[in-house]
Formats: C-alpha cells, structure tokens, sequence
C-alpha cells in the first residue's frame, strides 16, 4: 500500500486548517471559554474543595472536545468534497475505494491531533496540566480520542449528502456525544440511565484515557472511572467498526473489496 | 445480474464494449453500447443532453457499474479491474472538479500525489502543461480567482498529468463562451501532437467535433450511426439548404418531389442537397413571397445528426 496518496489528503487537510484561521482560533477559544467560565462556575458550587480542581478535571475533557470538533470539520469537509467534485477526484484515483475512507479518516485524526495539542500547550501554559503528568499516555490518549472521533465523523459524513444536514447531525450527534460522557462530570456520579449512555459513548472512553493521563492523582470521582485497556479497548474497537461500515456504505466496489479482503 | 468477463478481450483496442447496458429504475440510460476503439484514437461519442454519453464515461472508468454487458479499458475489465483500469485512464468530468481554495499548482500537486507521483515528477510535468495551457503566469493563484476557460484548462491539465493512455473528456467545452471553447480545442490539439493517448470525446456541441478519427451518434442510450465524420458529411450531401418563410407547405411542395423530404425547424425548412452542381439562382427565381430568406452552405455533424435521427428523413440517406 501506498502512503503518497494518504499524505496528500493530510497535507490538504492540515492546509486548510492553517488557511481557515478564523476556525482555527475558535476551535482553541470555545474550550478555553468552557474551562474559565464554566469550570470555576462550577467549581464555586462544587465547594472550595474542588475549586480549582474541578478545572482541572475538566481539561481531559476538553481536549476531547477539542479533537470532537476537529474531526466533525473534516468530516464536514468530505461532504464539501462530495459536493464540490472532489469526492470524484479521490473515487478515480488508482486507490481502492475503502482506502478513500481511510485515508480521510486518518487526515482528521492528524488535524484532530494537532489541534488538541496545540490546546494542551496552551493548558499546561496556564497551568491546569501540571504534577504527575503521563506523557506516553497523553499521547496515547489524543492518537486514539482523535482515531474514535474521526471515524465517528467518517460514519457521519458517508450517510450525509449535502452540507445542510450536516448541520442537523452536528446537534443531534456532537451534542449529546460530548455532554454525555465524563467530559464535565464523573461518570459515576451520573444518575442510572445516563450513565449507561455514557457507558455505550465510545467518546466517554477516550476522555477517561485522557484522565489516566492528566489527572489519575485527583480524589477519587474525579479520577479515572475505567482501566487502561478497557479504554483503548473500546476507542479502538469503535474506530475498527465505523470504519468498516463507512466502507460499506462508501460504494458497492469498497464493499466487495472489503469482503473479498476478509475471505482472504 | 451476473456479468461474465470479456470472451477474448483483444489488446490493441484501448476501449471494447459489448452489450454495456445502465439502466436507472426504469430507465435505461445506456443500451447495448457496442464499441471497439483502437489504442490511439480520437474517438467522440456525440448525442443531445441526456443521451446517455456520461453514463457511458462513468462505466468506462468505473465509477457506475453496468446492469448488464461488459467493457474492458485499456485491457482490463472494469468490474473485476477497476483499480488497474483507474490507473490507466485520465478523466476530465462534464463538472468541474477542482478544489477552489487551493491554486491552481497546490491543485495539480494533489492530483499528482494522489496518483503517486514523486513531487518532481509532478513539478516537471506541472511545467509543461502549465506552458502548454497557458496557465504559468497563474499557477499561484486560487483557482476561485481563475476564468471558466482557464479551470477548463486546468481541469484537462489535471486529467492527463499522469500521462494516462486513455483519456475521457466529458463535454469539455460545455458552459464557456466560443472564444474559450476555441481555446480549449487548440489545447486538446495541441496535447494530442505532444501526448500518445487514445482520448474519448463527448460533446452535444455535434459541429465541434470534426476533429475526431471516428464519431458515434448517440441518442436514448443507443448508437445510431457511426463513421468518421468526412464521410458521414460526405455521405449527407454537399449542401444544406435553408429556407425561411411563413408558407413551409408551399416551400415543401416545391422542393420535396427534387431534393426529398425536409427538416421544419419553428419557420425554417431544411434540405440535403446531394447534387454538387446544383443551381441555387434558378431556385431563387421559383421562389414566391412567402419565402423571407435562402441559405445554402457545407454540412456538419449536426446535420448529419439531426436527419440519421429522425426516421422520416434518415430513409433516402442510409449511413
Ligand atoms: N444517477 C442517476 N439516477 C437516475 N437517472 C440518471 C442518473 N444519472 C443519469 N440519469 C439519467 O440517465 C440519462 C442519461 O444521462 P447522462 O448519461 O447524464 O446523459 P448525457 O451525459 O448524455 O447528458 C438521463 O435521462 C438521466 O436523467
Ligand atoms: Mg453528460
């Protein structure tokens, strides 16, 4: 397999997300708005004990809404693709039809990356990630965080046909994917119901990884909810199977390739 | 339905269709397309809008899978090759498909990487078409900021930067003004004397493609005639005569008994003339009152398209 054509579709990707700096600065603005206004807004009515760490808790999830957002744009952009004819470019290129999708794919983890990184610096800048930091696990948690959600955002974006229903996905489906999760609260403390939703939102995992890597020392509902490997388990396992089915969805030729790859 | 790969495909055509067929619900928008088109050919596929001609390019290059027949691309089967059948062709769509927020060299960079070409690979190539479309002084500018004809340009440009050996142009001239379609045309010269490649044409502006080695009129999905087009000209006739009047009955039953039957057209009336000696002075004496204008002059493949396709005129003239 080829990586040149991958690149190229990254580089594009990554080209834009310098070009559009207007998106650019809000995608770092929104999060930084959450955790000053919201987070000591909670903070305050969580009591002294928590203030401060609340912030704290809440930069795990941030990060995760950061690279939310990030993938959601790219995938919003292989709908422009599709409708601009772009889409055509990529479909008559010698590359079988799936490694369309899953070049995307990985175009809107790197910029997803990228971008959640940049919003990390900017925390530790200011001090919210600070003491018994994992590093190997930061990284860990942002490359599969940005895999989950990039594949969440493919799995949308084949079933999407113009760039107005995109809109209607972003708040049905980025919404409720990022409050119900451990994003702004612990994942145990959640009534019943919600938290078996949060339980079944891929993205509650990678937030929970996130927090591994940032906050594993705060007091016990603020820490971690689930194991390492439960977490990598579950982002990686989603990421696998929105693919695929985006594949599927994607063209009847990516289908067949997919099932004449499986049969061996 | 099943389709069975190509009997005995032979090799030196660069396109073999047999029995394509696309039908859409109902519809069937291809119908037995029967093409044999030698490597190196400049091949037009002609028909009116919604004859079928992008169904046929979007089989050939496996972006729409036929209902039924088979075809073969370059030598291989476009449902059981398609990757290796993409990696043969170049493909210039009836829309155009550039990405507007990148220039005109980012444009053709990522077209040339998607297509695994080592950047100077693509630098040089990007050189010389640049040149040869008259887009140099451009190459930095967003496409957005670029001229129908110049994206027509670049598009084409685009299509053949990996030096494919079959090249589809859907209607490339569609939407531009005719100082730009000239353009264009100049420029599909001009790549054809530099470029070996078998290029398939569509085009519903009929006249404009004179230029092709071999024509097939296309018309609901079918072929309906085929040649080269001097000899489909020359087949047609010498003349077309053109009479405008208010009383066409009058003018009909004057001529038809000489020149056959005619094409009525709103309140002009056409005629092949098959007799190069005909004399169009003694006509203009029988002429009456009713009759505003007369025009005679050579025909083109938009003759020969209208009168192939109507059975009431296609009788005395068999192609
Ligand atoms: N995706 C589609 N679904 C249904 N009908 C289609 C589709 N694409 C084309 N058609 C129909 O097939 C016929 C041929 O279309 P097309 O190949 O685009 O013609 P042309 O390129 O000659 O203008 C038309 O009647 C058109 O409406
Ligand atoms: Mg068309």
């Amino acid at each position: 397999m080829t990586w040149r054509p991958v690149w190229a579709l990254i580089e594009r990707e990554l080209m834009r997300m310098v070009r559009q700096r207007g998106r650019l600065v809000s995608a770092l603005v929104r999060p930084l708005i959450w955790l000053l206004v919201i987070g000591a807004g909670f903070g305050t009515l969580l009591g002294d004990a928590a203030s401060g760490g609340y912030q704290r808790f809440l930069s795990p999830g941030l990060l995760g809404m950061v690279m939310l957002f990030a993938a959601m744009l790219v995938s919003l952009s292989v709908v422009y693709d599709k409708e601009f004819g772009i889409m055509r470019l990529l479909i008559i290129s010698p590359l079988p039809h799936y490694w369309v999708v899953i070049a995307k794919t990985v175009s809107g983890m790197v910029v997803a990356v990228v971008q959640a990184a940049a919003f990390a610096v900017l925390l530790a800048l200011m001090g919210y990630i600070g003491g018994a930091v994992s590093l190997p696990l930061l990284v860990l948690g942002l490359v599969a965080t940005a895999l989950a959600c990039a594949s969440l955002g493919m799995l949308i974006a084949v079933w999407s046909s113009t760039l107005d229903n995109f809109a209607v996905v972003m708040n049905f489906v980025i919404f409720p994917v990022f409050f119900l999760s451990g994003a702004l609260y612990p994942v145990q403390q959640l009534p019943d119901i919600l938290k078996i939703v949060a339980a079944i939102n891929p993205f509650t995992y990678g937030v929970d990884l996130l927090k591994h890597a940032l906050v594993s020392g705060l007091a016990p509902p603020l820490g971690p909810d689930f194991t390492i490997a439960i977490d990598i388990t579950v982002l990686l396992g989603f990421a696998v199977l929105a693919v695929f089915v985006a594949c599927l969805r994607f063209s009847h030729e990516s289908a067949a390739g997919l099932l004449d790859f499986l049969r061996g | 339905m099943q389709v069975a790969p190509l009997p005995q495909s032979d090799v030196s055509l660069a396109i073999q269709t047999i029995d394509l067929s696309k039908a859409y619900g109902g519809l069937q928008a291809v119908d037995r397309l029967q093409l044999a088109i030698p490597a190196g050919q400049f091949f037009g596929l002609l028909g009116p809008n919604g004859s079928g001609k992008t169904t046929t390019i979007h089989m050939l290059t496996t972006l729409a899978r036929p209902t039924a027949g088979q075809a073969s691309v370059a030598g291989h089967d476009v449902l059981r090759e398609s990757v290796a059948v993409r990696r043969e062709v170049g493909l210039v769509f009836q829309e155009s498909a550039l990405d507007r927020t990148l220039t005109v060299d980012e444009n053709l960079r990522f077209a040339g990487m998607l297509r695994n070409l080592s950047r100077a690979t693509i630098r040089q190539r990007s050189d010389e078409l640049l040149e040869l479309f008259n887009l140099r002084e451009r190459r930095h500018a967003k496409v957005a900021t670029l001229s129908g004809g110049m994206r027509r340009a670049l598009d084409i440009a685009r299509g053949v930067l990996h030096r494919p050996r079959v090249l589809f142009l859907d209607e490339p001239t569609l939407g531009l003004d005719v100082p730009s379609r000239r353009g264009i045309w100049r420029f599909i010269e001009r790549l054809r004397r530099e470029e070996v490649m078998t290029v398939f044409l569509t085009t519903h502006y009929l006249e404009e493609a004179e230029a092709c080695d071999q024509v097939a009129f296309l018309t609901s999905g079918r072929i309906i005639g085929a040649g080269t087009p001097e000899s489909l000209v020359r087949r047609f006739g010498p003349y077309v005569l053109e009479i405008d009047g208010t009383d066409m009955d009058a003018v009909s039953g004057l001529l038809s008994p000489r020149l056959g039957p005619c094409l009525k057209e709103g309140a002009t009336a056409s005629f092949r003339v098959p007799d190069e000696q005909f004399s169009f002075a003694e006509l203009q004496a029988e002429l009456n009152d009713s009759v505003q204008a007369v025009r005679w002059r050579r025909p083109n493949l938009n003759d020969v398209f209208l009168w192939i396709n109507d059975p009431t005129l296609s009788a005395g003239f068999e192609i």
